[in-house]
């Protein structure tokens, strides 16, 4: 296993009290593969990827408990001098909004360059010549004359591509995209979509792919790992959850796009709100908001039960879900 | 519900809008326009749900703006019950604004932070003050939250102790209060999670049909879109390329621009990865301040020939379909119009 998270804690302490962002959460990826983060805002997707990345924001977030094992190392225990050489060469991080995440003052070329003076040692000029490069790897048109280029001078989705350039640039084992064409229009998303996935075959890398669409994992995903107030409620193989979810949260998710076949019904909508993190429910924190809540739900911690077929479920009832 | 749709009540006829682009401080000189709408037309009739879809930059947010006036269009009218609505003089227009209503995107900045969910929905009272008497307002108020399933003792509380989903519902009461005929929503769904998205849709429907409601919903998620609209229009760069009711758009696309937006949306059926022909665009929406001559698809279409460059393709039934039977015949501006055999339908079916 390239990645493997466990049972991994973080919480945020505030002036109005603590928000346990994520609670017990376990993940993996292998090279080339890759796994879907699904959940709403709040499900904890993003603060675990953060982190992994050594990128969360502490003070007030905090990590509790848990190990997070790369390569066969707990970076959780690497000092954040050693933790700086993993991040950018080792592993790497694409932000859904890349014209906050680019330096605005800062041509692409030097941005993109940095990454080979800082890891590499390289020369500024060679640093340049490894930037068009990149530049062109991504299928930015006129690279060279680009390169110099700022950032708003690009479209979005060219911009979305020096962020991709920059995550690979020192050909990272593992890729961690939080929401990375969310902020693109549907026919550039494809492209990029479609340009990220082809890298990481190319370079069999692992890659987690942090999304609340339902309609991009089904297109890229191997694994799909459902998140809900801070846990993993159901993780499975894509094709396996699509046909027959195991807990009725991605039940409720499924259930709630719209079909062909329902048009001028009602939508099937799951009740309620998703939960304060500061007062996630007791027992599943799911159960107000689920049909088929007994009074176990409201009592017991449903863990992450195991399904035939390399899958898992935190539901109690999981069977039923499953068959019914 | 299509076929069985009554008179228009808006009739929307070669509508344009151009921002200046100027330069120069005293000497302010006019170099060129943003053409963000460029000759728009459609009707809605009642009862009526129209669907405009189309990525940002397409002029969508401003045909909605056109329509409930909140800017005066450059060119083209806009007919509601008889009268061009642009043309009215202030008086006049107030009277008509409170026939059509709008639902804005941003709950989170759609509302006045620091004013009450009261004083919010009941805000449009204040300015019909004839729509309801003062010593009904907050009646009205309590009653308007409990249709859109808000809970009334909550009418003294601010914006930020609701949820997405919930301000969405207080920015829908707020539309609903001086009882529309049409309200334009834009994107009302879009920054809400999943599992809220559904509860909202459902309750636009529910109130479509306790009102009487004609709406316009402009919104770029294409199942939603498809869910609650009687008819569908495309628009690209400031125009309508393709429109018509919701299958003579879906199953049966003409326009190549429609059929590479259906075949690019992610379908959330990993079962459809292997049969499914994706049209992969190259490029990126042209900036409205420099159109392309004759169609405006053109430097993105694999389709495109000299003609193209040329002429400008007028949204009717093209030649070639003119005489298709079934769906595939609808107005679709592009002079190459044909159906895409390969699998494309968007949707579980």
């Amino acid at each position: 296993m390239l990645l493997e998270v466990r049972d991994l804690h973080v919480e945020f302490r505030t002036r109005d009290g603590v928000a346990r962002a994520v609670n017990g959460v376990s993940y993996g990826v292998d090279a080339g593969e890759t796994l879907a983060v699904l959940g709403e805002s709040g499900s904890g997707k993003s603060v675990t990827a953060q982190a992994i990345m050594g990128i969360l924001d502490s003070p007030p977030g905090r990590i509790t408990g848990g190990e997070i094992l790369f390569q066969g190392r707990d970076l959780l225990k690497l000092k954040e001098e050693q933790r700086r050489r993993v991040r950018g060469a080792e592993m790497a991080m694409i932000f859904q909004d890349a014209l906050s995440a680019l330096n605005p003052v800062l041509p692409v070329g030097d941005q993109l360059g940095e990454m080979f003076v800082v890891h590499r040692g390289m020369s500024r000029k060679d640093a340049r010549t490894k930037a068009v490069e990149l530049m062109d790897r991504v299928r930015i048109p006129g690279a060279a004359a680009r390169v110099r280029d700022y950032p708003h001078q690009f479209s979005g989705g060219m911009r979305q591509r020096i962020m991709i350039a920059m995550a690979l640039a020192l050909e990272p084992a593992l890729i961690i995209a939080d929401e990375p064409t969310t902020a693109l229009d549907v026919t550039v998303q494809a492209q990029v979509m479609d340009l990220l996935a082809e890298l990481q075959r190319e370079l069999t890398m692992g890659l987690v792919l942090i999304t609340h669409d339902l309609g991009v994992v089904a297109d890229v995903a191997d694994r799909i790992a459902v998140m809900y107030a801070g846990r993993i409620v159901e993780s499975a193989p894509v094709h396996d959850l699509y046909k027959a979810p195991a807990h009725p949260y991605t039940r409720g998710l499924l259930d709630s796009i719209p079909r062909l076949d329902h048009k001028g019904r009602e939508l099937y909508a799951i009740k309620g709100l998703p939960p304060s993190l500061m007062d996630i429910p007791p027992g599943c924190a799911f159960h107000p908001r689920c049909t088929a809540a007994r009074d176990l739900c409201r009592t017991d911690v449903p863990p992450l039960h195991e399904v035939p077929g390399e899958r898992g479920s935190a539901c109690h009832f999981w069977k039923e879900c499953l068959h019914g | 519900m299509a076929d069985t749709m009554g008179e228009p009540i808006l009739e929307v006829s070669g509508l344009v809008k151009h921002y200046p682009l100027t330069r120069g401080v005293l000497l302010r000189k006019q170099v060129g326009a943003v053409r963000a709408v460029d000759g728009v037309d459609f009707t809605l009739a009642k009862g009526e749900t129209l669907g405009i879809v189309g990525e940002s930059g397409c002029g969508k947010s401003t045909l909605a703006r056109l329509v409930v006036n909140l800017e005066k269009p450059t060119a083209g009218s806009i007919t509601y019950r008889g009268e061009d609505i642009t043309k009215l003089s202030a008086r006049a227009l107030k009277a008509v604004r409170r026939n059509i209503q709008m639902v804005f995107q941003d709950p989170y900045t759609s509302l006045n932070p620091r004013m009450t969910v009261g004083d919010i929905v009941g805000e449009p009272y204040e300015i019909h003050p004839d729509a309801a008497p003062k010593g009904d307002r907050r009646r009205r108020v309590r009653e308007l939250l409990d249709v859109v399933g808000l809970n009334p003792e909550h009418v003294n509380r601010y914006p930020h102790q609701f949820s997405g989903g919930q301000r969405q519902r207080i920015g829908i009461a707020r539309g609903l209060a001086l009882r529309p005929e049409i309200i334009v929503a834009d994107e009302p769904v879009s920054a809400l999670d999943v599992s809220v998205q559904a509860q909202v849709v459902n309750l636009m429907e529910r109130l479509q049909g306790e009102f009487g409601l004609s709406y316009v919903v402009i919104a770029h998620d294409l199942s939603i879109v498809r869910h609650i609209s009687d008819r569908v229009a495309v628009m690209y760069l400031g125009r309508i390329v393709e429109t018509g009711r919701d299958t003579e758009i879906y199953d049966h696309a003409t326009h190549p621009y429609t059929q590479a937006l259906l075949s690019a949306v992610p379908v959330p059926d990993p079962g459809a990865r292997e049969h499914r022909e994706r049209i992969i665009l190259s490029g990126d929406v042209p900036s409205p301040t420099a159109v392309p001559s004759g169609c405006r698809f053109r430097p993105r279409c694999w389709k495109a020939r000299e003609r193209c460059e040329t002429e400008v393709p007028a949204l009717a039934v093209p030649a070639g379909l003119r005489y298709a039977a079934g769906p595939a015949r609808h107005d679709s501006a592009c002079l190459f119009a044909q159906e895409r055999h390969e699998e494309h339908a968007y949707g579980p079916k």
